[in-house]
């Protein structure tokens, strides 16, 4: 790394909304680990449950490549 | 050619020209599968529009800006706070970027789908462990793939 280039690779980012968000499931997820990103809470996992009741019939199996509904924190 | 003969034989003729006269009886078309439904109009495109882009380092619960600046220290954490109208689906993306003698450096993107049922308020952060390096940088906000607006600030 030149010393005119800074090094941004430890760069954390994050965003949130008031609106409902749309979260695309990848490898590894679970509605705990989404909900701790998501809300920073491990525990609020069922809200995230009950907003996608209707393609969610068991909390522990989510796919890759689903869409779920994050409600607003 | 008795009368008998004759018979016989206008006989066979009526016979074969009616059969000429029969019109073949076309087999029954299979049942034509009932046509599609017309597929229903796509919904109109997202109607949401970034309305405002506020820079700051703190958020509250509303997710705008409550300490409002364009100028940081090392170890703020920056945020972009985005105002929207409309409803929809909407990709927001943040690009953040660093620029130094005219060079633009990615510092990191970000995105989020939100689904807005009226004016909503999104936010983007971004933080760096060890301290930002001093200089000038950039956010632009993008709507899908259009740019809805930038913002720069330092970091000193």
């Amino acid at each position: 790394m030149s010393e005119d280039t800074p090094d941004f690779s430890n760069v954390e980012s994050g965003s949130s909304s008031t609106a409902t968000k749309i979260y695309e499931v990848v490898s590894g997820d679970s509605l705990s680990k989404i909900a701790k990103r998501e809300y920073g809470n491990a525990n609020e996992w069922k809200r995230i449950y009950e907003a996608n009741r209707d393609i969610l019939k068991d909390p522990d199996k989510i796919y890759p490549g689903q869409k779920l509904k994050i409600p607003p924190a | 050619m008795n009368r008998k003969h004759t018979l016989a034989v206008l006989a066979a003729l009526t016979l074969v020209l009616s059969a000429c006269g029969k019109k073949e009886e076309a087999p029954k078309p299979e049942a034509a599968p009932a046509p599609a439904p017309a597929p229903a109009p796509a919904p109109a495109p997202a109607g949401v529009a970034v309305s405002t882009i506020s820079l700051g380092s703190a958020i509250g619960a509303d997710k705008k800006v409550t300490q409002a600046g364009d100028a940081f220290s090392k170890k703020d954490t920056i945020y972009a706070s985005v105002d929207t109208t409309g409803t929809g689906t909407a990709i927001l993306k943040a690009k953040w970027t660093y620029r130094k003698n005219g060079q633009e450096t990615l510092v990191k993107e970000e995105t989020q789908t939100i689904v807005p049922t009226g004016p909503a308020t999104s936010e983007f952060h971004i933080s760096k462990p060890d301290g930002w390096p001093a200089g000038d940088y950039q956010v632009e906000i993008f709507v899908g793939d259009k740019s809805a607006g930038t913002k720069t600030f330092a970091v000193k």
